[in-house]
Formats: structure tokens, sequence, C-alpha cells
């Protein structure tokens, strides 16, 4: 069995009840940090944001954030240090342009805006992640489930003998 | 090659406005070089082919077919799959293909909005019954049949596989002869890894005779909002060129005209969401140094997802939008 | 310069063959696997294509846990390792190390967090070994995707350069000569001694500050070790660490050491100016010396208040005085860079608590020159000729400031935090005021005090014993500063009470001390010119506060005193001390290896747009314009990854975190399989 073939899925009509699925990109130094600094405190939240670590909140391409909503995920949440914080001195000043104009594309295509959020959290700020883990996790479910890859095979995508993007190689 | 020993080749138009056709013969006089070596089996722009003729020629029998426009109802889809069956090699044709092109903007909108648009609410339409096409009519003469309308337009490669894509709206005739030229000697074409022909491996960018200044954008303009000053980047006087994620080959025909890039070659190799790379390269190109003012300059960018996809939706990650 | 270290690894299979994966799920004797069933985890891991091993181990960091590793290693051929355990940031290294030992390239290591963000985080058994399962299957997935590094090696130039010179970077300037270190000290005022110099005497020994300084500086200037430049502004800067390249500017001082009369001199210039080491208290002359014994001993010349009269060239009789001296460049190339620019105090704005509206205001700085005897008043306590009877303290002025009571500075941002040394700087001149003018009344108006250093509590012991009046106000209605109506003092200062219960008061004054804060100095050009990080505070960010609590995050950068943040001398010393020791390790070892986590240009992709260029915080990437290509200086290059988001081609990627690893991360993530039937059916 492959790990990209796992018995979870984040469609609805499984089994047990649906939970959302939640990706969270956060830079090392100050957000992965303050995950941690939240567990040290046994603060308890929900299981659902699956964290991605990055060196710094600018590492985080635009592109990561479609790719894990077209591939299941439910909600994406974004987390740097403050502005003023950067371990590498202005990595977030560019999330910060980044993000606010991925929000308005993810908005354009009616991905609501509750599904993505992105906000500052400090090494220190344990209590401030585990409340944005769980008010996201919640904003989430209030909605339901995105299923963006069940809409893109309803529209016919992955019909063909190879699957977009271009560059696949031919099966 | 089949008879004459001349090459079999195609060309379709799926969802596309017929630019791709004419800038086929843009070529000029090579159309005949092209006639010496090559029979046309299948044009239906040109000369009057019928599916049925194509659906009796042998698998295989074209040599080269190219295909231009993206797949929006079930006709295009039973053609694409019924010249995959026919050809050696198919060709995505010009970036509705290859990309989903203008057409695929439609994608933002929901099968009712369009047909809302098409059929009730533009103010040209006379349409006093309010009638809409459907797939299947029962008339007295028997049941009629037109093609099923999509939910998206697709590019060719989700539907069939291609062997090639020949991006560009239209693609630049050079670039065509050149890529047609390998074709046809049976060479495999100059590409790199990702089966784009008739293009550069690098960005417009690239091409560009613009230089930066490494000034950063103040504030975005529209292109009716200022005149450029010439030999400096698009992008730096606040025009939101795409260049810079856009793959080359046109010859950074607009910048040159100081008009921005609007991305119509698609994504820039090495990138498959043009997009998201448009959005992270101009992350750091904002004067802003604070929240406030990086919102208020990212608002004023008039419709990002059309800005940012306007040629390639059908290659972003996401490709459709979510309509409830 | 930067190459590439040969580390004894073997066979790394990267794509192509099918990697070997072997999977360590720690129990953390109870903390992970109280929660987490890590039996279920390693079992469901070991069905996943190409773990050929997935074990647990009550604690994988311990000595039989990491033998496990090493010999699951050899025993069944792993070239991938993933351990899921604690936070990275606690034994990725162990790992890392471990995974060395067993012949394997460390960086072919993956380690996922199943202690701080699972067992300790979730409640619920079966959601947290869901998502502890998750979170491995991730890691194996991006182990896959690894390719073996390298450290990056850079050689060391054994000198290093040392920014102020006050006495941190006295200290570090002297600590490094002391291990035979070459050391260049940039002082930009004309003097040494920085703002020790102004103190009068310094807690907790109760020494003359200058009793501190004049030795240190003696030692400094006297090591044929340093070279030292005053008057000197930094102008550009290259390089990276091992090989900085600084350029100075050195201003001219208008005075050489050919000048064989200063006091003479000094008396012979007509302008007066006000004298900025007294503080404003006093005036002196445009060519000057701040104090007897300062260093150099030679004079400078004020251009601002010189009028070029040439008294003082004639009281010279020309030897060693230069009215049109020119400003000359000096090239510094340093291995390393310790920088210790220090700090300011906050300017009080004009009628904050009186300030700059009457006399009787004055700073805790200002106060500290009034009481030292050499200073403007010879150390007596008096105010317009006035002997001051009662005098009051005002702390947290400028410090722990709030959001809507307090203006923000400049930038928009209020100083939220503590200056620290202001509190036990009250005590003890309140303690020197009650010793000296036994009848003087002293009232302390504090939000809160903060003693917290060794032996600063029994300052605040002390002076409550000689009757210091504590009031204690509400710090969202900080007290008010009005003249006497009653003429008898000429200030009131009214606030209310809380250690009274709120009891309304109205305290005249002769004098009014402002507890004024520590804030950061103007360092837009250090920064820029060195990628410092700068924290919310606007002082100097270190990488972590307490791992690596001296240095900057661009290597080489050493952090040196209050340049980090509000310190007392003791801490100072202290931080300059720790800032020296770790540059001398850097340039004892002669060579660094770094993190292999740098960005790489494929060229063959890379279309010179310059995207890249904008971003790089460190200007690590430069454009060779003949090939229209981005290339990465990896000894500048920390790794952040910022480029690799921003290059449109992904032409850009960085080791350790390419798109293709992160990619098959997410993808694991969100795995599933979508339900086939209802797909078919959709169209």
């Amino acid at each position: 069995m492959d790990e990209n073939e796992a018995t979870f899925h984040s469609g609805g009509n499984g089994a047990t009840p649906w939970q959302p699925r939640i990706i969270g990109f956060l830079c090392y130094w100050c957000s992965y940090t303050g995950a941690d600094n939240a567990g040290t405190a046994r603060m308890k939240y929900a299981p659902n944001v699956d964290v991605v670590k990055v060196m710094c909140s600018g590492r985080i391409d635009p592109d990561l954030i479609g790719k894990a909503f077209a591939n299941g995920a439910d909600g994406v949440l974004v987390l740097g240090c403050h502005i003023g914080d950067c371990h590498y001195i202005s990595g977030n000043h560019k999330t910060m342009v980044r993000m606010p104009l991925v929000r308005r594309v993810l908005e354009g295509m009616g991905i609501e805006p509750e599904r993505f959020r992105h906000e500052w959290v400090s090494a220190a700020e344990g209590e401030k992640f585990s409340r944005l883990v769980t008010e996201m996790t919640e904003q989430v479910r209030a909605l339901g489930p995105l299923n963006w890859r069940e809409r893109l095979h309803a529209c016919g995508v992955g019909h063909g003998m190879d699957l977009a993007p271009w560059g696949e190689e031919r099966p | 090659m089949n008879g004459n020993g001349k090459l079999k080749i195609g060309m379709y138009w799926a969802s596309s406005c017929g630019g791709c056709d004419i800038s086929l013969l843009e070529i000029g006089d090579k159309i005949l070089d092209l006639i010496q070596i090559a029979d046309v089996a299948f044009w239906p722009c040109a000369a009057d082919f019928k599916y049925q003729t194509v659906a009796g020629y042998p698998d295989g029998y074209m040599d080269i077919c190219f295909f231009n426009g993206g797949v929006r109802n079930s006709e295009q889809e039973e053609v694409a799959r019924l010249l995959r069956k026919k050809s050696k090699l198919l060709v995505a044709y010009g970036t509705c293909a290859s990309d989903g092109g203008i057409p695929a903007l439609a994608n933002m909108n929901s099968v009712a909005e369009i047909f809302d648009a098409a059929y009730h609410s533009n103010p040209s339409i006379d349409n006093p019954n309010g009638i809409e096409p459907r797939p299947h009519v029962e008339t007295a003469v028997g049941t009629l049949e037109i093609p099923t309308f999509y939910p998206a337009v697709l590019n060719l490669g989700q539907i069939v596989h291609a062997d090639f894509a020949i991006p560009g709206c239209p693609p630049q005739a050079e670039d065509v002869w050149e890529a047609i030229g390998a074709l046809v000697s049976g060479a495999t074409p100059q590409h790199n890894g990702d089966r784009r022909i008739g293009c550069t491996s690098r960005s417009v960018c690239d091409e560009c005779v613009r230089e930066k200044k490494m000034t950063r954008i103040a504030a975005f303009r529209r292109h009716h909002m200022f005149r450029p000053e010439p030999g400096w980047c698009l992008l730096e006087q606040g025009a939101m060129c795409l260049g810079p994620a856009t793959r080359g080959g046109c010859g950074a025909l607009c910048p040159q005209a100081g008009m921005r890039c609007e991305g119509c070659y698609g994504p820039a190799p090495g990138a498959t969401d043009q997009g998201s790379a448009m959005i992270g390269a101009i992350g750091g190109m904002l004067e802003a140094t604070t929240e406030k003012r990086a919102q208020e300059m990212v608002d004023e960018i008039v419709d990002p997802p059309g800005t940012f996809y306007r040629f390639s939706m059908a290659t972003g990650n996401l490709k459709v939008a979510q309509k409830h | 310069m930067s190459e590439t270290v040969q580390a004894g690894d073997h066979k790394a299979s990267v794509d192509g063959d099918q990697p070997r994966v072997g999977v360590f799920v720690c129990r953390c004797g109870g903390n992970i696997s109280d929660i987490v069933d890590v039996d279920a985890v390693a079992r469901r891991l070991s069905d996943v294509r190409g773990v050929v091993c997935a074990t647990t181990h009550q604690f994988f960091c311990s000595d039989p846990g990491q033998a496990l590793i090493e010999q699951s290693i050899k025993e069944h051929n792993l070239d991938r390792v993933v351990v899921a355990a604690c936070s990275p940031s606690l034994h990725e290294i162990t790992f890392r190390r471990a995974v060395a030992r067993a012949g394997l390239n460390q960086y072919l290591f993956e380690h996922a967090n199943i202690r701080e963000q699972v067992s300790w985080v979730i409640t619920d058994k079966s959601a947290a070994t869901d998502k502890a399962e998750r979170l491995v299957r991730a890691a194996v997935a991006r182990t896959r995707r690894l390719a073996p590094l390298q450290k990056r090696r850079i050689h060391i130039r054994p000198s290093v350069l040392v920014i102020g010179g006050g006495v941190a970077g006295l200290t570090a300037a002297r600590d490094l000569a002391a291990r035979g270190i070459h050391v260049t000290l940039i002082e930009s005022s004309p003097f040494l001694g920085g703002r020790l110099a102004q103190l009068h005497r310094i807690f907790p020994t109760g020494q003359r500050a200058r009793d501190v300084v004049t030795p240190l500086i003696e030692e400094v200037a006297s090591n044929p070790n340093i070279v030292i430049h005053t008057n000197a502004e930094l102008e550009r800067a290259s390089g990276f660490i091992g090989d900085f390249h600084t350029v100075v500017r050195i201003m001219p001082r208008g005075v050489s050491e050919a000048c064989t009369n200063p006091q003479e001199v000094i008396d012979s210039c007509p302008e007066e100016t006000v004298d900025g080491f007294n503080l404003g208290l006093a005036k002196r002359k445009a060519i000057y010396m701040p104090y007897a014994g300062c260093y150099p001993p030679v004079p400078a010349i004020d251009w601002r208040s010189c009028t070029k009269c040439g008294a003082c060239f004639e009281a010279a009789a020309g030897k060693g005085i230069d009215l049109d001296e020119k400003p000359r460049e000096v090239m510094i190339a340093a291995g390393a860079i310790v920088i210790a620019a220090g700090l300011n105090t906050y300017a009080p704005r004009h009628g904050e608590y009186g300030y700059g509206q009457f006399q009787e205001v004055v700073t805790l700085a200002q106060l500290n020159r009034m009481l030292d005897p050499t200073g403007p008043t010879a150390g007596k306590l008096t105010v317009n000729g006035r002997s001051v009877r009662r005098v009051g303290f005002m702390h947290c002025v400028g410090s722990l400031q709030h959001e809507g009571i307090h203006k923000p500075m400049r930038d928009g941002r209020i100083n939220q935090y503590c200056s620290r040394v202001c509190c036990t700087t009250t005590m003890h001149a309140a303690e020197e005021i009650k010793d000296r003018f036994p009848g003087v009344q002293v009232y302390d108006f504090h939000e809160d005090i903060r003693t917290y250093g060794r032996r600063h509590e029994s300052y605040y012991d002390h002076v409550c014993q000689q009757g210091v009046a504590f009031i204690r106000f509400d710090p969202l209605r900080p007290p008010t500063v009005e003249a006497d109506t009653k003429g008898e003092f000429p200030l009131v200062v009214k606030t209310t009470d809380r250690l009274t219960f709120g009891e309304e008061l109205e305290v005249p004054l002769d004098l009014l001390v402002l507890a004024t804060g520590l804030v950061a100095r103007d360092m837009s050009k250090l920064v820029d010119l060195y990628r410092c990080s700068v924290g919310a505070d606007r002082f100097l960010l270190e990488v972590h506060p307490k791992l690596r609590p001296v240095e900057l995050a661009a290597f080489g950068l050493f952090l040196a005193g209050s340049v980090q943040g509000p310190m007392d001398i003791a801490e100072s010393t202290a931080a300059a001390a720790a800032a020296a020791s770790k540059a001398s390790a850097l340039i004892k070892a002669g060579q660094i290896e770094l993190d292999p986590f740098v960005a790489r240009v494929d060229e063959h992709h890379c279309s010179g747009c310059k995207v890249c260029l904008y971003v790089c915080p460190f200007t690590a990437i430069e454009r060779n314009d003949s090939t229209k290509t981005a290339r990465v200086n990896e000894a500048l290059c920390t790794g952040c990854g910022t480029c690799v988001a921003s290059c449109p081609c992904n032409a850009i990627q960085q080791q350790g975190f390419e798109d293709s690893q992160v990619e098959s991360e997410l993808m694991a993530l969100l795995a599933g399989k979508p339900p086939a039937e209802e797909l078919l059916a959709a169209v």
C-alpha cells in the first residue's frame, strides 16, 4: 500500500463521522515553536490541523495552498512570525502580501473565506495557536466538507489518459 | 504515411475562437511546402469533412493532428477521443487546448449562470419563450440530440493523452513552423521535459527588452491609467505584467508595445499553476511595509482570478469555481 | 569561500531505486504511548510501500534507543530513517548523529513530532493515534524524496570587527584580543566609554562608574592586538561569515595627538554649546573633551558649533589642529562581527509629566550627572540655585506603556516592555540622596517595582528603612504634574495611591525625576548593511533567547550587550563576554560547517527575471548578466526559502525543502481515495 493510498479520506460518506481535514503551514522559528509551546503547556485542542513545517512563512508558496485545497483539504491555516519578529528579517513581509492575494483568489473561486486563515503566532503564543486550531476546526466543520477533488472529477478532470497538469509522464 | 506516401495531417477546433486556425495559415507561403509533403485529412474550418469520414479511417491514420480549443461539451470530448484514436501524434494547439485559455474563464461561473447570461439576461438576447438548449428534445419527427454542455472547460490533456502542446493565443507562426518541421521530420521537437513545443524554455522576461531597476511597486495601475516609460519593466511601473510567470516564445510582443503581458502562453516552465507563481513573485515586489498598506494594494487589483488565470484556469490547481 | 564537505556516507538511493525506510516510533516513557497507540502506528506503517522496518522503543533518545536505530540501519540496509518522537527542536540533532554513526547521510532523516503536537494536546486516544499515523506517513513520504546533503564549510578570517566603544564593545574587544585575535574597534562618537562613562555610581558595588570604565579603556587602548577608530561611521559592507568587508568613514576630529596643550586650546575657544555629555545641564566649548581622563586624551571639534575662527589653532601654535581635515575611508576585513552598538534612553515628550514645561522635571540620567561631584552641579542637589527639599521619582517613563494611554513612538508602536534597569537605578539614587542629603524627603511614584537582579532587592529594603515614601499609581490613570498654586514648591504631583486603597494625593515637590526607560537606537544603517533581525521592540533579535542568545540569524554576527535589549552594566559585560567567546570559538576553529538547507538555482530553468533578488533578506542572490541567470551565494544564504516561493519558474529549490519534498508530505497528509463509483457517475 502506498502512503498516498491511505484509508482515510475527507469525503463525508465513510463509516466514521466526517472530520475536517485542515493543513497548517507553519514557520519553524515562531509558529512551530508556538505549537510546541502549546504542547509543553498541555493545552488541549482539536486534532484536525496537520502541520507542515517550513523554515520561514516566506517559503509558503501560494501553489502549496492551491494544491492543498485541490487535493482534499477542507481548510488551510498559514502561520508565521509577527511582523517585525521574523527570524529572517523580512520573510514574513512576503507572506503579508501573498496571503491577502491568495485569499482574494480563493474567494473568487468560491471557496468560503472561513476555510483559509492567515495569522501571526509567536514562539510564546501557544495559547493563541491552540485557540486558532480549535476555532479553525469549528468554523470549517460548520461549513462541511469541501470535496474539491470530487468536484474536479465531477467536472471531468482526470478522465483523460494522462492527468493534468502537463508534465506528468504518460502512464 | 498511407497511400501516396504523403503525411496525413488534421486540425480540429473545439472550444475556441478560430484564431488558431487562422494562425496556422500565418505560416504564409510555407503552407504550400506543407501541402507538398502532407495531405489534409481533416480540417473542418477549412473544408467540409465529416466525423464519419474520420471514424472510417484506420486507427493511427493521421500522422499529426492539431487540436485547438478546450473541451466544453460532449461533442468535443467525443471528437477528442476519436482523434486520439485516429492520430499517431495528437498536439494541443494553442492555449485553449493546452491550458483552457479564455473560454476556461467561464469556469468561474456555474452552468446556470452561463445559460442565464447566454439565453436570458444579456441585453441583446431575444428569447421571449425563455428557451434553453437541452440535450434531448422529443419532437414530432423523433428525438433530437444536441451535445451536452459540461460543467467546465478542460484542456485537452485532461480528456485524452496529448503528445505535445503548442501554447500561445495564438501560437506564433515561426514557432509553429519550426515545431511542424520537427514533427514531420519524425524528430522529437525540442522541449523542456514538459512536452511543450513552439515556445522557449524560459519565461517572457527572458525575451523582454525592458529592464528592471530593482524599484518596488508603489501602486498597481491598469493600462488605461498611465503611459509606461520605455525600457523600464512594466511590473515595476505598477502594471500587472504576467511576464515572469508566463512561458516565453512570443518574443515579448506585448511588453514591447507597452502592453503588460496577460499570460497567454500559459505557465512558465517549471510551474504548473500560473496564478500562484505570479502571486509568489509579486509577494516581495510591493513597496508596502505594513499589513494595512499590503491589504490596500492587494485590494487595488481588479479581478484577481481573472487576472492571474486569464489563460490557464484549466491547468491551475483549482480549475473550477465553487458555486452554490 | 565555501566548499562542500565530503562526509563519509554510503550510497543513498534517490528517485529510481526503491528507498528502504525505517520507522521508529518512540513511547517517550508513556508521554506519547499513554495517548497514542504507538504499536498500532508502527503496525500500520509497516504496510506502507518502502517501509522495511517499523518499531517502537521506550526512549529512542536514550543510548539503547539510539543503538537500536543504528543497528536497524545496518541490519535492514536502511537508507531513510523516520523517528516519531518529541519536537525536532529537542532531538533532531541527536537522531541525525545516530543516523550518521550508522554510516548513513544524516540528512536522509525525518523527524515526526508526535509528542508536543499530538500526545500532549489531544485527549481522544483514537484521534491522537490517527493523527500520529498521518504525520508519520507524511514523514515517510517526505523521506522518500530526500537526497543526501553535505554541510557547507566556510573558512574564517582570524580577525573581528567590534562595533561600539561602550562597556560591551570594550569588554568584547579586550576578551577577543586576550585570545590573540586581531580586533578592530569602531566607535561613532569621538570618545570611548559610552554610557557607562556618563554614569555616576553603579550598582550593585556602589563603585564610581569612571573607576570601572577607565581601567577597561586603558586595557583596550594599550593592547597591540586592538586597533581603535573613533568618529567612525559605517559606510558600506559586503561579504559574509568568515570574510566580511566593512568600509567605515572616519570623520575629522580636527585635533591630533600633536596638540600638547589641550586644556589651553579648549579654553581659547569662544564658542559655547550644549554639553551633551552632561545631558544639557551644562555648556561646553566647540572644541572639547567630555570629562577629565577621557580616551583618547585628545580634544575633538564639534563641527556643528565650530565657526572655524582659528582661536584654537593660534592657542596650539598650529600644532595638532587641522580645521580643514577631510573624512577618510578605512576598509576593515573581519571573519566575524560583534555588534555592541548600545541603546538610548527614552526622551520624554514635551509635557510628559511636566518634562520640558518645568525646569524642575529631569530624567534619571540627568540626576545621575547632578549627583556626580565632578558633574555640572558639582554634586549638589540644586535646581535653579535652590536646594532641593523634596524629590520625587516617577517610574516607567517610556516603559510598560499601555495602548490608549501612551502615545506611540515614531514607528507607531508603544514600548510595552520593562526597561529593567530603571527601578534599581532609582532605588540606588534614592539611597544616595538619603545618605548624602538626609534632610531631603523622597517620594517614589510607581506602577510596579522590579528590583529583579542579584543584590538589587537590598536597595529597595534599604530605602524603605530610610523612609522613602512609596506611592503606587494606577497605570491606566497615571499621575499628573502641575505648578504648585500654593507657591511653596514649584511642582505638585497629583495621583491616587493604590497602597492606601485609592486615596487621592497631592505631593508638592522641588524636583521630579523621571525614571526614563531604555530604547533602541536608530540602527537602520547597521541593520541594512549586515542584514540584522530586529524585534518588535526595535532591539536586535537573537536567534533564540536561550539556545543561541548572542547570535544573529545572519551567520558570523554576534550581539554584545544592550543593542539586544535593556541591560544593566553587569548584564552587558556578561553578554559581551559571551559574544566574544562565541566569536573567538568561531575564529579559533578557522572554519565552520553550516546546515545545507540553502537555496540553489537551476540555471537551465532560470529566466533571469530578478524576482528573487527583491525577496532575499540577506542579499544572497545575484544575477549574472552574461548568462542572465541568478546565482545563490551559499555563504550568505540562511535557508529561509523565501526565494523558492517567489520564483515563478520554480527554478530555485531549497535543499531539504524542495517542492517535491514538501508536496509529497502534503499529499500524504491529504491522502484518501475518492469514492470511485460516484466519480464515474458524474459525467
